[in-house]
This record gives structure tokens, C-alpha cells and sequence, in this order.
């Protein structure tokens, strides 16, 4: 049997379709997820024991269930709660809550990597509490939250094929619809896989750009110059 | 009533530690206090409680008059301030680390600007000219426009203080800021303290400078215990201690000071 070309391209249209579903889904929840993710990040720093627990109980919910049970307690939940939904939106919603859980561990530790004496002298300065972390801490948050944060979104990217199973038309759902057209599955899956990949890949070399240029601007870099300079500098 | 600051019944535990055991502490407009003891005696938390960087545990801190962290209500029951109070009477009390915590994000004149920007309201042209003066009068005009990660220890200690200079505070507190410096930088930062204490400003300083103490400070405190034990002009305190601990402490910190120069 050989490998079917006309497979993708008499059906790249499908294909495309599914990949700007899987790219606008994978786009929306990051930004809902990481909405949803500092707040809950500040509830679990909070002094208040009320803020910290129902923090907890959500991100036990969430970290601890399956992703495919979470969309199907949503697709089947909302409805019960005469909430309507398109199914795009009911899995933008379940993958937002899914991935926010992961995402406010990542905000929280590196909330935590900054020393403490960064919000004090911010406090000390007459600095409210949200200002502070506003204005001091999240900038140097970046540096600890583009690495973790690169790769959950790379997660949650992948994590949206799962929406097939409420029928949303990302690229493996299109995927399954040509296969059941052409009854040619290694043809249609290794496109899919090829979109996937060139997706993700894509993401992480931008993300890793993006790391790069945020390390260089604060601190100015250790060259083998500079560090051979203050060895001669103590023995002087 | 010319105290500026008022501390007075300040205890604090942690865990079961009373590291201040019933503070009473008061410093006048233009007086400056130098608090000695040996490390763990409760003078850097006693620092920390002024501007309810800690919360003490019982006691009532005013500046200027104005409670800080706690204040009576109606009633005359303590209660904890609204945070945005304590917001307000912050930027009348500058602090300086021991470990200069300067953000390491923003560049040195951004670093002095950011507080009279966000809190005191001022317009950006007047905090920068403000700042640019500051760092002139503390010979750091070239390095306006650096990230702390290039200064020295000693670039960096001058930094901060004019951070805390920028807000017009009306009193400043110290915490060992020469702790953490090289001791050939020592010298920069406390001639800097001492110009600071010649201009009239109300400063706390925390220290083992004794040096600096007898030179500068109007009123020498000794913290041993979370109590202050002895407290005098640095003449009586000095020079004719009258507490056995007190003389064993100034024994100890002269005794360190010369090793550290013989060994040199």
C-alpha cells in the first residue's frame, strides 16, 4: 500500500480550518487560564485562611481529575445549569479551568522567587500591597514564568484535540471526519501530527526568543572577560 | 510636643521567643539615635515594628502623632489600621536595608523616582530633577542611568538611601546599613549618614559602627534581652558604661575590631 497524497491535498482546506480552530482555542484559553491563574496564585499567598483554602479546594479539583472528565462534567453540566453554550466556548471554558490550576503553581512560585526585601522596600515606601506586586514583583517575575509557562501552554495546545470529543472542529476532529471520508488513517493522522508539530515547535522557539531578550536587558552579562577581570582583581 | 516618633509598651514573641519585651523608645525632631547590642537582641525588629514592616504583637507606635499599624477606635480598643492608612503614614518614615533591596529592574534614577511618582504624586519632570540632585550630592550623577547589577556595595547603600531621601521623609531609620559592605567601603556610606545627620534629618540608626555612634548620635540605645538596658549620651554610654553586659559588649565589638585590622 502506498502513502495517498491526494489525501492532503484534496482535503487541505479541512485540515486548515482545523489547525485555525486548534490555534484560536489553544490562544484563547492561555490568556483565560493565566487570567484565572494569578488571581488564585494571590489567593493561595493570602494571610487570609479563607482565600488560601478555597484556592486549595480548586486546585485539587482541577490538578487531580482527568482533562477528557472535566470537559465531559462541563459539555454535559452547563446545560443542567441552563447555561447554553457553543461547544467551542464549553471547552475553552473547561481547558481555561484545567490549565489554570497547573499556571498558578508556576505564578506562585515565582511570586516566591523574588525576595521578600523586594516588597518590603516597596511597602516601606508607602507602596500598597497591589501596587507593589504591580510595579516591583511581577517585572521580575519574568524571567522565572516564560520557561514553565512555555511549556504548560505547550500542553494546553496539545490538550485541545481532546475537544473532538465534544465535537469542537480543531485538527484532530477534522482529522477524523477526512479519515472517515477517505479511510485513510496514517495519511490523515501523520498530517495532523505534522500541524501539531509545527504549531508547538513554532510557540517554543518564539518563547525561547522571548527569554533570551528579557535575560539580556536586566543584568549585564558574565563574560569570560569580566569574570577573568575580578580574579585578577583579588589577587591585586 | 517635640517627639517625632513614640514607641511606647512594644512586645514581640516568635514562637516562643521574646525577641522586645515592653519598648518604650521616643526620639525627638533632629535627634540622632544610634541602637547597639549584640546580634539577636531585637534592635533590627524593633526597626521593623516602626513601620509595621512586623507587626508587634502589643504596643502603640506613633509618628508625628499619627498612630502606625494600630489605633484606638471610638471605644479606646486598639484595632488594626486599615491598610491604606498605614499606606499613608509610610512614606513619612524612610528605611534603609541592611541588604539595600534595590529593584534590580528598574535603573538607579527609576529606582529613587518610582515612590514620589506612585505614591507621593509627583510629576515625573520634578521627581527627576529632584533624584538628579540627590545622586549630585552623593556623587552618583554618572550612574543615573545604570541597573544597580552595576554598582559597587557602596554605590548601591547611597542609591537607597537617596531612595528614601526622595519621599521628604521625616524620619529615617537604619538598619545595619554598613553590614553587608566591604570594610575599605564602610567609610563612603557613614560619611554620607554623618553629612545626612549635619543637615538636621531625624535618623535611627542601627549599628555596630561604635565608631560612627560616638561621633554622630545624640543618644546612644543598648538592646540587650528585647529591653533597652541603658541609654545615655554617647559619652555616658561609651566611654563609662554602667551595665556589666554593656561593658562586655563594647569589650567584644573592640576586640573583633582588632583582630580584624591585625589580620589584615
Amino acid at each position: 500500500m502506498a502513502f495517498d497524497i491526494t489525501v492532503i491535498t484534496g482535503n487541505w482546506a479541512l485540515f486548515a480550518q482545523g489547525a485555525a480552530v486548534t490555534l484560536l482555542v489553544a490562544a484563547t484559553s492561555v490568556v483565560v487560564a493565566f487570567a484565572l491563574a494569578v488571581p488564585l496564585a494571590l489567593m493561595a499567598l493570602s494571610r487570609r485562611q479563607l482565600l488560601r483554602w478555597s484556592a486549595a479546594v480548586y486546585l485539587e479539583c482541577f490538578r487531580n481529575l482527568p482533562f477528557i472528565v472535566i470537559l465531559y462534567i462541563f459539555f454535559y453540566g452547563l446545560p443542567m445549569l441552563q447555561l447554553q453554550l457553543p461547544e467551542i466556548a464549553t471547552g475553552i471554558i473547561a481547558l481555561s479551568c484545567f490549565a489554570s490550576a497547573y499556571l498558578s503553581e508556576i505564578v506562585r512560585g515565582a511570586i516566591l522567587s523574588v525576595p521578600a526585601g523586594q516588597m518590603e522596600a516597596a511597602r516601606a515606601i508607602g507602596m500598597s500591597y497591589i501596587r507593589g506586586m504591580w510595579e516591583i514583583v511581577a517585572p521580575q517575575t519574568l524571567k522565572f514564568l516564560i520557561p514553565p509557562c512555555t511549556n504548560t501552554s505547550i500542553s494546553m495546545l496539545k490538550e485541545t484535540s481532546v475537544l473532538s470529543a465534544i465535537t469542537v472542529g480543531e485538527i484532530t476532529y477534522q482529522g477524523l471526519i477526512v479519515q472517515g471520508r477517505t479511510f485513510a488513517p496514517f495519511e490523515v493522522f501523520l498530517t495532523t501530527a505534522c500541524l501539531y508539530w509545527l504549531m508547538t515547535s513554532a510557540f517554543a522557539a518564539l518563547m525561547g526568543r522571548a527569554e533570551r531578550s528579557n535575560n539580556t536587558t536586566r543584568s549585564a552579562p558574565q563574560t569570560r572577560r569580566s569574570l577573568a577581570d575580578q580574579f585578577l582583581k583579588i589577587e591585586a | 510636643m517635640s517627639d517625632i516618633l513614640q514607641v511606647s509598651g512594644v512586645s514581640k514573641c516568635f514562637g516562643d521567643v521574646r525577641v522586645l519585651d515592653n519598648v518604650d523608645f521616643s526620639v525627638a525632631r533632629g535627634e540622632v539615635v544610634c541602637v547597639i547590642g549584640p546580634s539577636g537582641c531585637g534592635k533590627s525588629t524593633l526597626l521593623r515594628c516602626i513601620n509595621y514592616l512586623i507587626e508587634p504583637d502589643a504596643g502603640t507606635i506613633r509618628v508625628n502623632g499619627v498612630y502606625v499599624g494600630r489605633e484606638p477606635d471610638k471605644s479606646g480598643r486598639m484595632r488594626r489600621q486599615k491598610a491604606s492608612a498605614l499606606d499613608r503614614v509610610r512614606p513619612s518614615v524612610g528605611f534603609v536595608f541592611q541588604q539595600f533591596h534595590l529593584w534590580p529592574h528598574l535603573k538607579v534614577i527609576d529606582n529613587i523616582t518610582r515612590g514620589p511618582i506612585t505614591v507621593r504624586k509627583i510629576v515625573r519632570a520634578k521627581a527627576e530633577a529632584d533624584a538628579l540632585r540627590l545622586l549630585e550630592r552623593f556623587g552618583l550623577s554618572a550612574k543615573a542611568h545604570t541597573y544597580p547589577s552595576e554598582l559597587s556595595g557602596g554605590q548601591k547603600q547611597r542609591v537607597a538611601i537617596a531612595r528614601a531621601l526622595a519621599m521628604e521623609p521625616d524620619l529615617v531609620l537604619f538598619d545595619e546599613p554598613t553590614s553587608a559592605l566591604d570594610p575599605e567601603i564602610v567609610g563612603q556610606v557613614l560619611v554620607l549618614m554623618r553629612e545626612l545627620a549635619m543637615s538636621g534629618m531625624t535618623m535611627v540608626v542601627v549599628t555596630h559602627e561604635i565608631g560612627f555612634a560616638r561621633q554622630v548620635a545624640d543618644r546612644v540605645v543598648f538592646i540587650d534581652g528585647g529591653r533597652v538596658v541603658e541609654q545615655g549620651t554617647p559619652d555616658e554610654v561609651i566611654e563609662r558604661p554602667k551595665n556589666e553586659r554593656l561593658r562586655l559588649f563594647l569589650r567584644s565589638i573592640d576586640l573583633s575590631g582588632e583582630t580584624a585590622v591585625n589580620s589584615r
